[in-house]
């Protein structure tokens, strides 16, 4: 690897009438430089230079049965959307009170249900929104709905289990279900 | 007369000292910045989410849960995961070994119920892949999950709790998770998600 220059002689002959004169030694760096490179790409793979992110989640005190009734009456209906995320990525809402008439389907691309909430923030004084997840559609479903709350700046919202009634009435509807 | 000269052309002479010099550089940089990949105890497809939260890398507790719902737990640095198990032996009058402490530091996540802990850490690392984790009870008699985390807060103060599931995991599977922590008073915990540029659809 270390070894003496081969072109010393000629070297000596052209510095002939220069100062002192080193010794020419060169080294083969090729294999150093191989090594070094294989160890760079060794931990450039294995590092992960991400840091994992996350959403802060602010659950509600778990509170009894009576002061959560209270605490929804005191929202105006006129306030109020209700969100409720079915399996295979199916979504509907209402606004205000539950009725068979008020239900309408949406989807989860930017077009579907942040257009809906963004005309409802618009039109809404202090809005409050309902997750309401089916117990079998997907995390990915309950993010995305957090994620729109982000998006559109809904500092109120709550996530509640999906009622019997409004399952009852999304069958009528005839929307599909799977059997509990 | 120049004949050697024809015979032998010169070989250009390239100096590497700078890109040794360089190389080594970068190799430095990177071993001193590498935190290696743990080997995951399970792996989980997160959700893609606009959310830009980071996480704190120390203090951290990890509850994941995969596509069917088992759940997982990872404690963030070795010392802490120590104190954890320490405390975890004494409230359950379990004497683990000082090689299941060592186990146990070395070990990023488990889903065993308590009963197989002890198994699990017996285990060589080598053979730990093979070993078939069940996830850690949160349904029936004992919410081993709900023990688990009251020792980790009880060991470390200023911890923050995480829940990192899988995107196609159930919701219901994942409310069971949420609610055992709610019943704990743990109400402000960290959805892990996966980064995604808002722009994007929903992302399916």
């Amino acid at each position: 690897m270390l070894d003496i220059d081969e072109i010393p002689s000629s070297n000596r002959r052209r510095r002939l009438g220069g100062v002192k004169e080193k010794p020419g030694i060169t080294t083969d760096m090729n294999s150093m430089v191989d090594m070094a490179f294989l160890l760079l790409t060794f931990f450039m793979l294995s590092t992960t230079m991400y840091r994992p992110r996350g959403m802060e989640l602010v659950m509600p005190v778990p509170d009894d049965a009576q002061t959560r009734a209270q605490e929804v009456q005191a929202v105006k209906a006129s306030q109020a959307l209700t969100l409720m995320a079915l399996p295979d990525d199916r979504l509907y809402y209402y606004r205000g009170l539950l009725e068979a008439a008020a239900i309408r389907a949406s989807n989860y691309n930017p077009d579907g249900i942040r257009a809906v909430l963004k005309t409802f923030v618009g039109e809404t004084d202090k809005p409050v929104v309902l997750i309401k997840p089916h117990p079998d559609c997907t995390f990915q479903n309950l993010v995305t709905l957090l994620d729109e709350m982000n998006i559109n700046r809904i500092g109120r919202y709550a996530i509640d289990g999906i009622s019997q009634d409004e399952l009852t009435l999304l069958q009528q509807l005839g929307v599909h279900l799977p059997p509990q | 007369m120049r004949f050697n000269a024809v015979s032998r052309p010169k070989t250009p002479q390239i100096d590497m000292t700078p890109m040794v010099d360089m190389a080594f550089l970068l190799v430095t940089f990177f071993l001193l910045a590498t935190t290696f990949k743990t080997g995951e105890v399970v792996g989980i497809q997160m959700p893609l989410s606009v959310a830009g939260l980071n996480l704190p890398m120390t203090d951290l507790l990890t509850i994941s849960v995969d596509r069917e719902g088992r759940a997982y737990l990872s404690m963030a640095t070795p010392q802490a995961r120590r104190a954890w198990l320490q405390r975890h032996g004494q409230v359950n009058q379990i004497a683990y070994t000082e090689e299941e402490y060592r186990a146990f530091e070395m070990l990023s996540g488990f889903g065993v119920p308590m009963t197989q802990l002890r198994a699990l850490l017996q285990t060589p690392p080598e053979q730990r892949k093979r070993f078939r984790q069940a996830g850690i009870p949160i349904k029936g008699d004992k919410n081993e999950l709900a023990d688990w985390v009251v020792l980790a807060r009880a060991t470390i103060p200023r911890l923050r709790v995480a829940v990192k599931a899988d995107a196609h995991t159930p919701y219901k599977k994942v409310e069971d998770v949420i609610n055992t922590l709610t019943d704990l008073n743990v109400l402000r915990f960290t959805l892990i998600t996966q980064p995604k540029k808002m722009s994007d659809d929903a992302g399916y």
